[in-house]
């Protein structure tokens, strides 16, 4: 059997569902069942968020060791619900390298909604999270823009591979912005509510769940990385803000 | 009756919420009806008038309700769980937070940033305390379905 080939494609499985948001448990158990599936015992991973590395000793007592790292992660839960599924396949059928090859280049090209789309998404969440904590039809119809203006803030900036933080500041400044002009021109909407909802969308939700889920797996490491992560993403976005209120203040005097 | 109109509005936005996280059909309304169902609890649990308590309760409803949805879904934990508790994710105390910190009311910054904090710590704990006792229920009934 090609060693190489097996732990390269595992690696490739395994870089799939860790890029689109599963559980570092679920990343390593995956890529071992993967090697036992093959016959191989003594495969061992290891997994943080921003790095896989994999060593198996093939039966002449040769290592072969692949190290991947993970710039840029964001969560698919589609590919991870689909990766999960070849995994599952793979462990049973015991498929030939080339269909897990072709079959894991499917799932990487499975159709994502359009930007339009997905502009349109954060504009609703921001409309729903308005009403949610408490604002009327006029300041939810407001947040829907500073939503949009979050989603095509982070498009752009992403574009240029700009770290994180620099973005959610961006993007937090950007909604506070919008939000405090309105309220200027119109006195009778509530720009706390506005901006609370326009920024639901930045809100460190995902890294919350997923450092609690990793730390009781035992995955030390990742839970704090993903703990640092939802400490700098709330950080950024109380910055942007409040660089937002505290120039509209300022220059306009609301 | 209007005070459970937030967990309409709970699940109107997760559902765009979790269809930017590519989920589909059935199992982003159902996902997002975690949301809700969290909210109402959260509602519900109003008497006790302590909400960090408020919080924990709702998110050991969400966890539960993920559990067993993933399992008659046949999708990861994860996912229902990043949807669902979006509404509980204390937005609105970063934010407030930050108006006392730019505003320079030191007094107030600390105890809604600590407060904030502990709405944090009790999603933490819910999460926490539900997985652990399914990790363990799965052990006893040597349950192979953990994928």
């Amino acid at each position: 059997m090609n060693y190489d080939e097996l732990v390269t494609l595992t690696t490739d499985v395994g870089c799939l569902l860790l890029a689109n948001g599963a559980e570092i448990y679920r990343v390593e158990e995956s890529m071992l069942r993967i090697f036992r599936a093959y016959g191989v015992y003594t495969g061992e991973v290891f997994a943080i968020p921003t790095c896989i590395n994999v060593t198996v000793v093939t039966p002449q007592g040769k290592p072969i060791t692949l190290i991947r790292r993970l710039p840029t992660r964001s969560t698919d839960l589609d590919k991870v619900e689909k990766g999960n599924d070849l995994c599952r396949r793979i462990c049973r059928d015991k498929p030939d390298f080339k269909t897990i090859r072709r079959e894991l280049e499917e799932i990487k090209h499975r159709p994502v909604y359009s930007l339009g789309f997905q502009i349109l998404a954060f504009a609703m969440v921001s409309f729903s999270f308005t009403l949610f904590y408490g604002g009327d039809f006029s300041d939810a119809i407001c947040s829907m823009f500073c939503g949009a203006a979050i989603k095509i803030v982070c498009y752009n900036m992403n574009k240029f591979d700009t770290n994180a933080f620099i973005v959610n500041i961006i993007a937090s400044f950007a909604a506070g912005l919008i939000a405090m002009t309105a309220a200027y021109i119109n006195m009778s909407l509530n720009p706390d509510k506005i901006i609370i909802g326009a920024l639901m969308n930045l809100v460190p939700g995902i890294a919350i769940t997923s450092f609690m889920r990793d730390m009781i797996d035992g995955d030390l490491m990742a839970g704090i990385i993903r703990f640092m992560e939802s400490l700098l993403v709330a950080t950024a976005i109380a910055i942007g803000a409040g660089f937002a209120l505290t120039a509209t203040r300022a220059v306009l005097g609301v | 009756m209007k005070e459970f109109l937030p967990c309409v509005w709970a699940f109107l936005a997760c559902v765009p919420f979790g269809a930017v996280m590519n989920l589909h059909g059935k199992n982003l309304y159902l996902c997002s009806l975690g949301g809700a169902i969290g909210w109402f609890f959260y509602i519900l649990s109003s008497p006790i008038n302590n909400d960090i308590l408020q919080y924990f309760i709702a998110t050991v409803v969400i966890s539960i309700y993920a559990e067993i949805m993933a399992r008659i879904l046949k999708i990861p934990v994860t996912g229902l769980l990043l949807v669902a508790l979006l509404p509980m994710v204390p937005g609105g105390g970063i934010y407030y937070t930050m108006e006392y910190c730019v505003i320079g009311n030191d007094a107030m910054f600390i105890e809604t940033g600590l407060h904030t904090l502990g709405i944090a710590g009790a999603l933490a704990m819910g999460i926490l305390f539900v997985s652990s006792f399914v990790r363990l229920l799965g052990k006893i009934y040597n349950d192979k379905s953990k994928f």
